[in-house]
């Protein structure tokens, strides 16, 4: 080839330039995650009201790890809408103020959709505001087009990975809390206990599950489909690797298994989904998909929302292997 | 039967007819067809549709429809928008909303209070308990005002026949339902975006659906009301920010060709009393004029009865008069003189005879 050496040489140019960025970038990098803001790192969200709370009692208090979330966060003013570097619980309360506007400790942490501030005003983000958002990343968008955290809220289980403070928390203590003036002293011991009681969830992995699945019960104009169970979890579990929120919030070993195997209590071995949904649909449980459509759904759904491009829709052979000869039209 | 007696009884038919006209009418308020409680009726949820045709191949099979000259594979028709037809009785059209395609299965929405059944006038159009909107084509003199009055332009009509050409529409399947098996579409719907049930339960299905995916759907259940409410049901996509979908769900709704102005009444409740009254019109009104038409004749009649006694009785009087004189003039002129009497009198009544005649 008569110019291969300036391929070469044009190649050599190309790597090293991209090396230079690489690295430059990775030498940057490093300098942004220095964050020091004068705050230690985790706080606790009482909840804190006028009324005094003489029987020591209220919603357990939420250990609140401030250096995680800063870290994920460009600007402040998401919380601290008002400039100001206060606590929540200075201007909402269990009660209200006038000075947080009425609105209320539980409504702003939890209200799931902030109205729009006027231009200029920084539109705050409540806990729920912000975590739903999250769910629209392509990881989580996938399970979570199909399980809506919304839904799951009348669940206890939905409190749990936020609100908790550790058992051994003494009424005295909460009393004060809710009056604001429990110790420092005492504030750092308990979330170091709780933080400490706090064990990581081993999830189950890829290898508990069936490597592959044949779905052919309903086969007719195709061959049974073999369903790549494994590969499907792993893909999943790695792009979840390193998803803090996803460790927070995926509490159980089994809660992935969940969006496919729902409905059922979690177990490892969940019971079939033919076992519930059948090939013609009964008119009495409308809302009970046929067999069919349950794959369908399941599988559309998640792919869509993950933005899988590959199996277009209606391309049938995509996934299913025509049942040779025998086409009718 | 004299003419008081008549007229009585036509007055009081006329109270009785009106009575049931305005009673009809006022029926028509709620529901002057019959509602069917446990009717069955279908949601289709159009963000589970992905235009796949299989429900049009399923129809065309199980009514033995002809075949079209592109086959059902060919997905690209969906792109037109398509109107049904006398031989495509469901068609999926693909709209673009807000930069993202969206499918909509198009067939009779099974009315609950059908408009072309009000505007029928051969009664060719019934509600059934089943939910169903059945066309019975015995009696169709072919008029079409059917598929003027359907709110949703779908009735289709055999143009092509010559003889008998026949207005086509979805049957429901009402045959296959009658076997106990589901409408062929919705067998055939791999996504099931077709979800068939009771169109009670319908409702709640679609309402838990909205419930369960916050922001996925307009807040809207194309049916529930529209056009007094039909068997099948429309859920449909939301676009953008919760806030601008909660504003107006139209926003939503007509890019899919979804009509939100028909009303939350029945289309035929407009015409309900007018054409209510039609029957009793067609009964009513000849006897009515037959009975005015009688009453005068007979008037005249016994006028001219009256009018033919009066003049008799002149005539009598006259000759009775003339006669008289006649013998007077006998006995004392002779019969010769009485004869000339007579011949004058005769003369002089044949010249005024006209006038007391008529």
């Amino acid at each position: 080839m008569r110019n291969g050496t300036t391929l070469l040489l044009l190649a050599a140019v190309a790597m090293l330039s991209a090396a230079c960025l690489t690295t430059r970038e990775a030498l940057a990098a490093p300098a942004q995650e220095v964050v020091d803001y004068n705050v230690s790192p985790t706080r606790i969200i009482f909840p804190v009201g006028e009324k005094p709370n003489s029987a020591g009692v209220g919603m357990r208090p939420t250990v609140f790890n401030h250096l995680v979330h800063e870290k994920k966060i460009d600007n402040c003013l998401s919380c601290h809408h008002t400039g100001e570097t206060k606590a929540c619980t200075t201007c909402h309360t269990m009660e209200g103020k006038a000075e947080g506007n009425f609105i209320t400790l539980t409504k702003a942490m939890h209200t799931p959709v902030v109205a729009k501030r006027p231009k200029g005003e920084p539109t705050p983000q409540s806990c729920v505001s912000c975590h739903q958002q999250q769910l629209a990343q392509r990881e989580c968008a996938g399970c979570h087009s199909i399980v809506s955290v919304a839904h799951a809220t009348r669940k206890t289980s939905y409190c749990a990975p936020c609100h908790n403070m550790t058992p051994s928390i003494t009424k005295a203590q909460m009393q004060q809390g809710s009056a604001g003036v429990l110790p420092d002293k005492d504030k750092v011991a308990l979330a170091a206990e709780t933080m400490s009681a706090q064990k990581s969830v081993s999830h189950l992995t890829p290898e508990d599950g069936p490597y592959k699945v044949y779905i052919g019960e309903i086969a007719d104009k195709f061959e049974s489909n073999l369903f790549a169970h494994r590969r499907h979890v792993e893909s999943i579990m790695e792009k979840l690797k390193d998803n803090k929120l996803a460790q927070a919030f995926h509490t159980q070993p089994e809660t992935l298994c969940a969006t496919c195997h729902h409905n059922a209590p979690l177990s490892a071995t969940p019971p079939k989904c033919g076992s519930c949904h059948k090939s013609t649909i009964d008119p009495n449980q409308p809302e009970r998909t046929s067999l069919k459509a349950a794959y369908h759904l399941q599988c559309m759904s998640c792919h869509r929302a993950m933005q899988v491009a590959r199996p277009i829709d209606t391309s049938c052979v995509t996934c299913h292997k025509p049942r040779a000869p025998q086409r009718t039209d | 039967m004299n003419r008081r007696k008549f007229l009585s009884i036509l007055g009081s038919a006329g109270v009785v007819s009106a009575l049931s006209t305005a009673r009809e009418a006022k029926a028509g308020g709620t529901h002057s067809f019959p509602y069917y409680e446990g009717s069955y009726g279908v949601l289709h949820d159009t963000t589970r549709c992905i235009g796949c045709r299989q429900c049009e191949a399923a129809c065309n099979q199980v009514n033995n429809l002809p075949k079209p000259q592109k086959s059902f594979d060919d997905l690209s028709v969906c792109a037109t928008r398509r109107r049904t037809s006398a031989r495509e009785w469901t068609v999926v059209n693909k709209y673009v909303v807000h930069g993202k395609p969206v499918f909509r299965k198009l067939q009779c929405f099974h009315c609950n209070d059908p408009a072309c059944a009000a505007a029928c006038f051969a009664k060719c159009f019934q509600k059934q308990p089943d939910g169903s909107v059945a066309y019975d084509g015995t009696q169709c003199v072919g008029c079409r005002y059917c598929m003027i009055a359907c709110p949703f332009y779908m009735p289709g009509f055999q143009y092509d026949d010559a003889f008998d050409p026949l207005v086509m529409k979805c049957t429901f399947c009402a045959p296959r339902m009658k076997e106990g098996k589901l409408p062929g579409c919705i067998e055939a719907c791999p996504m099931d975006a077709l979800t068939f049930g009771k169109r009670s339960d319908l409702i709640k299905v679609a309402r838990s659906r909205m419930r369960k995916s916050p922001g996925k759907y307009v807040d809207y259940i194309y049916g529930e009301w529209d056009a007094g409410g039909t068997a099948w049901i429309t859920l449909a996509p939301a676009s953008g920010t919760a806030t601008a979908a909660s504003a107006n769900p139209a926003h939503d709704l007509h890019p899919l060709d979804l009509d939100t102005h028909l009303g939350n009444r029945p289309i035929g409740e407009l015409t309900y009393g007018a054409l209510g009254a039609v029957p009793m019109i067609v009964a009513f009104w000849p006897v009515l004029f037959g009975g005015a038409y009688a009453i005068s004749k007979r008037r005249d009649a016994i006028h001219e009865a009256e009018k033919e006694a009066v003049a008799r009785e002149v005539k009598n009087d006259i000759s009775y008069v003339v006669n008289t004189a006649a013998n007077k003039v006998a006995e004392t002129h002779g019969p010769a003189a009485a004869d000339t009497v007579r011949q004058a009198a005769s003369d002089a009544l044949k010249v005024c005879e006209r006038p007391l005649r008529s």
